[in-house]
């Protein structure tokens, strides 16, 4: 990559060459309008709104796709640029419904900034007044047909960044509609609601079913955080008004996930339907009842100064709080280890990136359903496997990758798999609890060019293994302490507590709660500071979106505090 | 030169654009010091006189025979017309029941809605007949100014009346052209 020198509106400017104009413009602060283009999603050219007059070049040239070259003259402005613009515009208007009064997105829709940047301030031509379709067939998010431009960023996004492949284009002309499949209901569809294509789309067809009119750009406060639902650690920025959260979106550009996330992370937790904890909780003449937080924690503490204490902790909380939950029960004695279970050691290869599934030659899945728990890590080696990487699937049961896998095979045939990768370059192993010996022997002699990502099921699971918890058994101690934060609680666990005397810290009620002795509120995740560290081994912090309610306290200070009463 | 003469009126609307016009709060008493409003719907005139106005404003849309000749009426009276609001412009929401035959609209409105009882579809010689479609002003007489809003604020409201009387043809750009609500 060598520099040339370009010349926008008369200034000269210095540019890369492999680059567009559009990407030479916006580096040197010189602003092309786009509708189609995004820039984390490869250049399409169809709606014509960046063309731009190019000295010697007959006609105009679309800015997203045209490379430079060194002595190009651009004119961004020129009359016969901005008079396409306009007339672009004009026919996006004559279709389909973009009036503004109803829309949700009004005030922050690409196409309605591009119409006041062009002084439209009617349409010329007459409209056609059809019905399309507005597909509400899924949970969380609904298309409508009649405010889509067919920019296509959706269709893009689906096969570039969740590389899902749902979304298409039907028809031609006029008659071009956006589609899922085979021209099924949205609902019907392979779509997995990752999100994506609603966070790109320009205008108001792709509408958040909860923030929709819920307050615009100007209204809202945005605020980055990490996903605490699965041990990838996507960057978030969550969306609030006032005291309330509208909406998660991705942060394209951020590690490890590049802006892409799943439903489990964008949309589930705005819906949890659970009941929240929202004060200390004590036992009384066998029925739960509020208690102020002295009473509660002196309840506590002087249980746990009798001994014969012992303490599980779950993945769903913050490293400091596990730290803390270790510190406590280093104090007092008594075993603390963790409900969920590691991914086992392999004992060879080196411990890999998540950046590691985009240049994996090889990529092996055994023993784990990353489309079912660790979705990013399904959505990202379907990616690798578009841009030709080879994947085995190794497993017992049915695993969603295996549709589009080159290979499944049970653990009997691991060998096979290790074979076909040994002619491989580089190799990435992704496993979790169900991979057996077998599976690890077989790879054992790829060690070289192996590196492994451990899918343990505990969400925060890498912050426990740094604290010292590992996965434990009770030994029938007289008191037990749960350390659960906002996981929900598998009903075995309120049916083997065999009248031990029970302390629950979590953010919702559940069977193990209706079993406790003492319930001590756990704020949410949006609540938060502090840390998780993702499989990667990388510490991401927790920002506070919007603040814990009173009578809920952060669950590191709540242990440490119960270190000191010892 | 004496005062400049403004009449509206409002045809197949809300009225908010009349109530935006009055937010326009106490300039008004600096506009009349150069306008003299004449025709409106809330003095007691409703139509320009004979001789013609200045500058004429039409809110709304047009649905029926009657809307359409009032902005014939307005056209023929007035050197500038200006129409104002996502309804004249565009013909607004009103539009919405372009997407329906006008029977299928009629007949939901007057008899299939789910609190009438012994509806009928009301026909009668002082009631006009329904275009086939809602448009705006612009499609039925030319329009020498297009001020878009739902409703425009009072502050484009003013802009526009502001740069008349400075005697330029008022180009709408930046704070005083939004569509929709997004300027409020």
């Amino acid at each position: 990559m060598s520099e040339v020198q370009i010349t926008f509106n008369g200034k000269k400017v210095t540019a890369q060459s492999g680059q567009t104009i559009l990407e030479a413009a916006q580096a040197a602060g010189v602003d092309i309008p786009v509708l189609c283009y995004h820039p984390d999603l490869s250049a399409w050219g169809a709606c014509r709104m960046c063309l731009v007059e190019v000295k010697g070049m007959r006609g105009l040239q679309a800015a997203c796709t045209c490379p430079i070259a060194d002595g190009m003259e651009i004119e961004t402005e020129a009359e016969s640029a901005v008079e396409v613009r306009k007339f672009v515009l004009e026919l996006l208007f004559s279709e389909r419904n973009h009036y503004c009064m109803f829309c949700q997105m009004s005030g922050d829709c690409e196409l309605q900034d591009a119409a006041y940047r062009y002084g439209l301030d009617h349409f010329t031509y007459p409209r056609p007044y059809e019905k399309l379709g507005v597909d509400a067939t899924r949970k969380y998010f609904i298309m409508d047909h009649n405010r889509c431009i067919l920019c296509t960023r959706c269709v893009r996004a689906c096969s570039e960044i969740a590389a899902n492949h749902t979304l298409n284009l039907r028809e031609r002309g006029s008659e071009s509609m956006i589609m899922a499949d085979l021209n099924v209901p949205f609902g019907e569809s392979t779509c997995v609601e990752c999100g994506t294509c609603l966070q790109v789309c320009p205008t108001g067809a792709l509408i958040d079913a909860r923030s929709a009119y819920g307050g615009r750009e100007k209204d809202v406060t945005h605020t980055q955080t990490t996903c605490m639902q699965c041990s990838v650690g996507c960057k978030l920025d969550v969306v609030t008004r006032y005291n309330r959260l509208l909406r998660v979106d991705g942060v394209f550009g951020s590690d490890p996930n590049g802006g892409l996330l799943c439903v489990d992370g964008r949309f589930s937790p705005l819906y949890d339907e659970r009941k929240r904890v929202k004060q200390p909780l004590v036992r009384r003449d066998g029925k739960l009842m509020p208690a102020g937080w002295d009473e509660a924690l002196k309840l506590v503490a002087g249980k746990l100064k009798q001994g014969g204490v012992e303490g599980f902790a779950t993945g769903a909380t913050t490293n400091e709080a596990l730290q803390a939950f270790t510190a406590l029960f280093e104090k007092m004695g008594g075993q603390a280890g963790m409900l969920e279970a590691e991914a086992p050691e392999l004992g060879f290869g080196t411990e890999g990136k998540i950046s590691d599934l985009a240049d994996a030659d090889f990529i092996v899945v055994a023993g784990a359903d990353p489309l079912e728990y660790q979705r990013v890590i399904g959505y990202l080696i379907h990616r690798a496997a578009d841009k030709g990487a080879t994947v085995a699937v190794i497993a017992e049961s049915e695993n969603k990758l295996s549709d589009r896998a080159d290979m499944t095979v049970s653990y009997a045939d691991a060998d096979k798999v290790a074979q076909a990768a040994s002619e491989a370059g580089k190799v990435v192993l992704v496993y979790s609890l169900a991979i057996k010996g077998k599976v690890i022997a077989a790879f054992r002699p790829l060690a070289e060019k192996l590196s492994y990502i451990a899918l343990s099921p505990a969400r925060n699971a890498k912050g426990a293994e740094l604290a010292g918890l590992k996965q434990m058994k009770s030994n029938g101690a007289a008191t037990k302490f749960f350390l659960m934060g906002e996981q929900d609680a598998d009903e075995s666990l309120a049916e083997k507590l065999n009248g031990a005397f029970t302390v629950v810290q979590a953010s919702y009620l559940s069977s193990l709660t209706d079993k406790a002795d003492v319930v001590l509120p756990v704020p949410l995740w949006y609540e938060r500071t502090g840390h998780i560290t993702n499989l990667e081994g990388k510490v991401l912090p927790l920002n506070i979106v919007l603040p814990m309610p009173d009578g809920v306290r952060d669950d590191a200070e709540v242990l440490a505090h119960l270190a000191e009463m010892l | 030169m004496g005062k400049i003469k403004v009449a509206s009126q409002w045809l197949e609307s809300c009225a908010g654009c009349h109530m935006s016009f009055l937010d326009i709060d106490e300039r008004i008493v600096e506009l009349l010091k150069h306008v003299e409003l004449s025709s409106t719907p809330i003095t007691d005139l409703k139509h320009p006189p004979e001789e013609g106005v200045d500058v004429g404003i039409l809110t709304g849309g047009i649905g029926n025979e009657e809307e359409k000749e009032e902005a014939k009426l307005m056209r023929s009276r007035c050197k500038i017309l200006i129409a104002m609001g996502d309804c004249a412009v565009t013909g607004g929401i009103c539009t919405m029941r372009n997407f329906f035959p006008t029977e299928e609209v009629l007949r939901r409105g007057y008899i299939e809605t789910e609190s009438t009882v012994d509806g009928e579809i009301p026909v009668h010689e002082d009631l006009t007949p329904l275009t086939d479609k809602v448009s705006g002003v612009g499609d039925v007489v030319p329009v020498d100014i297009f001020l878009p809003g739902c409703p425009p604020s009072a502050d484009a409201i003013w802009f526009v009346l502001t740069e008349l009387l400075e005697g330029r043809m008022p180009k709408l750009e930046g704070k005083v052209l939004k569509y929709g609500m997004d300027g409020g």
